[in-house]
């Protein structure tokens, strides 16, 4: 038997979901709660975001006469606001594509001025408007600037605010301690089991409640934004478990990835006025959003970008590439609000952007869909809304579902903190009404110590495989046939694939046998997650015979509100494999009816 | 940008398992490497196809987290964002070690308990005035200047594992907790101005810097943690006058700036 801890609320995750969540049930009096973090809680994605944060202050508006994209000025006290939270909630149902739930949407609009407050006030470091107000800037699919603003390291700012504030509040963090497996039986949520990876001890974690913020899964593609870390483990470990996930199919590709490399430039880029360009120096957005141009939705310019380099009219070496051109700002603007993204274009690409345009490509960043949660991130065991008891989760790797078939820029780390918010507040009223410990039967790490000796051992048959090699292979069937843009062969042929690798990971094996931070074991089992969540993008995604949002299929290139206005969700069954079924989307007919797409 | 021009390499990684090793020693891995080939691209590789046990630290790929602090050729940087050919001696060899004056875990991987606990002792947390506004408290543009470097600070313990301070005894609070105490004394909206400025000036803090400024050649995203320390000692021996100021500033936090 392992080593046994408990908690009233264990939080797996420490970016700004798991944290806000452990620290506001600290806040509401909840002593004892616990964080799992498989990084130190500093070295969570959430700190990678660049652009802003969404939330409808008024702080700023366009210079009066200069039209729609003319520059940003302070609204002067009292007069008219030009944001409003119904504009904000219309702008990320729209930019959803008719998929986001508009219940919980319209919480996520109402309460964002109230959580950019909160983060002020607990010492976040914004910029500024000359009156001292929080600076807001332009973000895609916005038709306000409700961008809120630390120069282009904004998630980083509210990170370690955050973290600071879960210390102060005595939150218990579990750094490098990673999450092998979730204990739920009879549809109720009993604890995790964990690894200490430094010793490489096992540990049984229970807990009155579980909350998941475990972050994305975009490591499934060759080019992508996501840090190593996001492997999806949270949504295999809960898909294993008996969970379902929702919504796979939806992954964002974010147009503006450093060639070759996928390290995000942020969409601030071009909030701030910079261009797109083909390789005939024409700003092609004018084609495919002559409203909008650059700052239309992610989605459709990542597609705009994909048909242009797809029409040869590419840059770089192999055409597979874009200018983002920001030339025409100025040293003075460029060196105060994009200071990190133009390091990232000289260090990366040894590319100035004051005097260059930088070559970028779509790329792998947004997890739109995961594991299924209502409103208070209680998890669903199924389509009619069960739940199950003590499972929580917030975040990227919850499906609320908020985002829909695509996310707006800035309502990511919106979503991340207010429903991290949201779900300690929920897990604190539950422990406060009494929930129970419940127990569990037998060894319930045996699994997780049979997987780690599994990697360890020699294989029955054959030779190893090195599962380094399989990942790599995995990322360039996703790159190359569950993209930008999809269609029934290339899905097939993609589900064949990665079945084909699944087969062959049978054999996967690590060099390192040894207990100290053993990051091979690690490395074998998100290999292991990933190979298990690919298969249900790529499955729900066959199944979804439209286009909608993020998910566009050259063969279905029609949003098809008869036959797909729902939510997929997807069960394990017992040979393994996902079986579909969906459920109904919240849409208020008579306020926000689904409506043609065009920006 | 991407290249097919590439060139053999050697990486000598500094290796140790304490469990099973008596002392740390080199192994050399040896691979093709193109222009824009990173260090970690390189240890990756290493790791992937050569030698699964070879154990670094990495998430972001970007500098922004803070894992992939190690010393190489002798310096400490991250090794996300700098290329092998900027590293590679005249042999065509770099040589990686984990941050030194820290416990090794595992070949590259360092304990930074203390680092932590100095980040800790510090109280990085805000502490704000009692009067909260509805809204935000108004900042002008030149006091969130003068917590850019501070707020930039990624925590990767480049520049503390470079501080010869921090090298003869791990009671300093050290180059980064120091900038980060710069972060919450500069900020109008602090009111543990004294506590912090007497926590600093104590045995441990500013004056033990012998301003060698290492942990500026050492930080990654060019902050100045030798500059925060300066500042600090002048607002510690101007300590009352300078609390003085900030509790006359807090009464107007709620007040537009006026230029």
């Amino acid at each position: 038997m392992t080593n046994i801890i408990t908690h009233d609320i264990l939080v797996v995750g420490a970016g700004l979901a798991g944290t806000w969540a452990a620290m506001t049930a600290g806040r509401e009096g909840v002593a004892d709660v616990g964080v799992l973090s498989k990084l130190h809680p500093l070295r969570s994605h959430s700190g990678a975001a660049q652009g802003g944060i969404a939330a409808a202050l008024n702080n700023t508006r366009p210079v009066e006469g200069t039209g729609k994209r003319g520059p940003l000025e302070q609204i002067p006290p009292g007069d008219e606001d030009v944001d409003s939270w119904e504009l904000h909630m219309f702008d990320t149902i729209k930019g959803s594509d008719w998929l986001g739930d508009q219940d919980v949407i319209e919480i996520l609009v109402k309460d964002a001025p109230d959580i950019l407050y909160e983060y002020e006030h607990m010492g976040c470091v914004f910029s500024r408007t000359p009156d001292g107000r929080i600076a807001q800037r332009r973000f895609g699919g916005h038709s306000a600037p409700r961008a809120n603003y630390s120069a282009d390291y904004t998630g980083h700012v509210l990170l370690h605010t955050i973290h600071e504030q879960a210390l102060k509040h005595g939150v218990k963090f579990y750094s490098e301690w990673y999450c092998m497996d979730l204990i739920i039986e009879d549809n109720v949520c009993r604890g995790v089991i964990a690894l200490d990876i430094e010793t490489g001890e096992l540990h049984t974690i229970r807990a009155k409640a579980v909350m998941f913020g475990t972050g994305g899964y975009g490591r499934a593609w060759k080019i992508t934004s996501n840090a190593t870390a996001n492997t999806g483990d949270g949504v295999a470990i809960a898909y294993n478990a008996g969970v379902p996930l929702m919504d796979m199919e939806f992954v964002q590709f974010h147009p503006t990835g450093l060639y070759g490399k996928g390290i995000l430039m942020s969409e601030a880029c071009r909030g701030e006025g910079g261009y797109l360009r083909n390789g005939d120096g024409k700003r092609f957005m004018e084609d495919y959003a002559p409203d909008l141009m650059e700052l239309a939705p992610r989605d459709l310019v990542s597609r705009s970008e994909q048909t242009e380099i797809e029409a040869g009219r590419g840059v770089g070496g192999d055409k597979m590439g874009i200018y983002l051109d920001m030339t025409h700002l100025g040293a003075e603007k460029i060196m105060e609000r994009l200071p990190q993204v133009r390091e990232l274009a000289l260090e990366f690409l040894g590319v100035d952007i004051i005097t260059d345009p930088v070559a970028i490509q779509p790329t792998a960043h947004y997890s739109m869909g995961g594991i299924p949660a209502n409103a208070d991130c209680e998890v669903l065991a199924d389509a009619d809304g069960n739940v199950v008891t003590g499972f929580y989760a917030a975040g990227e790797v919850a499906c609320l579902s908020v985002h829909g078939a695509n996310r707006l820029g800035t309502n990511s780390l919106l979503g991340a903190s207010l429903f991290g918010r949201r779900a300690g507040i929920a897990m604190a009223k539950f422990i406060k009404d009494g929930a129970e410990l419940y127990p569990i039967n037998g060894d319930p790490a045996a699994a997780s110590q049979a997987q780690i000796d599994h990697f360890k051992s020699d294989p029955i048959d054959g030779e190893p495989e090195k599962y380094s090699r399989i990942a790599a292979e995995l990322k360039l069937i996703m790159t190359n046939k569950c993209g930008v843009f999809r269609d029934d062969a290339r899905l097939r042929e993609a589900l064949e694939d990665i079945k084909a690798l699944q087969e062959r990971f049978k054999n996967a094996r690590v060099m390192d046998k040894s207990n100290r931070f053993n990051n091979d074991v690690l490395g074998a089992i998100e290999t292991d997650h990933l190979l298990t969540f690919s298969q249900v993008i790529v499955e729900s995604g066959l199944a979804r015979t439209e286009s909608r949002g993020a998910h566009s299929r050259t063969d279905h290139t029609k949003r098809d509100d008869t036959d797909w206005l729902m939510h997929t969700m997807a069960h394990k069954n017992k040979e393994g494999n996902p079986d579909l079924s969906y459920k109904s989307v919240c849409v208020y007919f008579d306020r926000f009816p689904p409506q043609e797409r065009k920006y | 940008m991407a290249t097919n021009n590439t060139k053999e390499a050697t990486i000598r990684v500094q290796r140790y398992n304490p469990d099973v090793d008596k002392k740390p020693y080199f192994e050399e891995f040896k691979l093709d490497v193109g222009a824009d080939t990173t260090i970690l691209d390189a240890l990756e590789e290493v790791k992937g196809e050569q030698d699964g046990t070879v154990t670094f630290r990495r998430s972001c790929r970007h500098a922004i987290c803070g894992s992939c602090a190690m010393n190489v050729n002798g310096s400490n940087m991250l090794v996300c964002n700098r290329r092998v050919e900027e590293v590679l001696d005249g042999k065509g060899t770099v040589t990686i070690k984990p941050l030194p004056y820290l416990p090794i875990i595992k070949d590259l991987v360092i304990d930074r308990t203390s680092f932590w606990e100095q980040y800790l002792r510090i109280k990085p947390w805000l502490v704000p005035p009692d009067d909260i506004p509805e809204k935000e408290f108004r900042m002008s543009a030149e006091e969130v200047k003068a917590l850019h470097d501070a707020e930039q600070c990624i925590m990767c313990g480049a520049c503390y594992s470079a501080c010869t301070v921090v090298g003869m005894g791990k009671t300093y609070i050290g180059p980064h907790a120091l900038l980060k105490a710069t972060l919450r004394v500069m900020d109008p909206r602090d009111s543990a101005t004294d506590e912090r400025l007497l926590e600093i000036s104590g045995s441990d803090g500013a004056y033990r810097c012998h301003t060698i400024f290492n942990c500026i050649d050492a930080c990654p995203k060019n902050l100045n943690p030798t500059e925060a320390i300066e500042t600090l000692r002048m607002l510690a021996i101007k300590r009352s006058s300078f609390v003085e100021a900030r509790k006359e500033r807090q009464k107007t936090l709620n007040d537009p700036i006026k230029h």
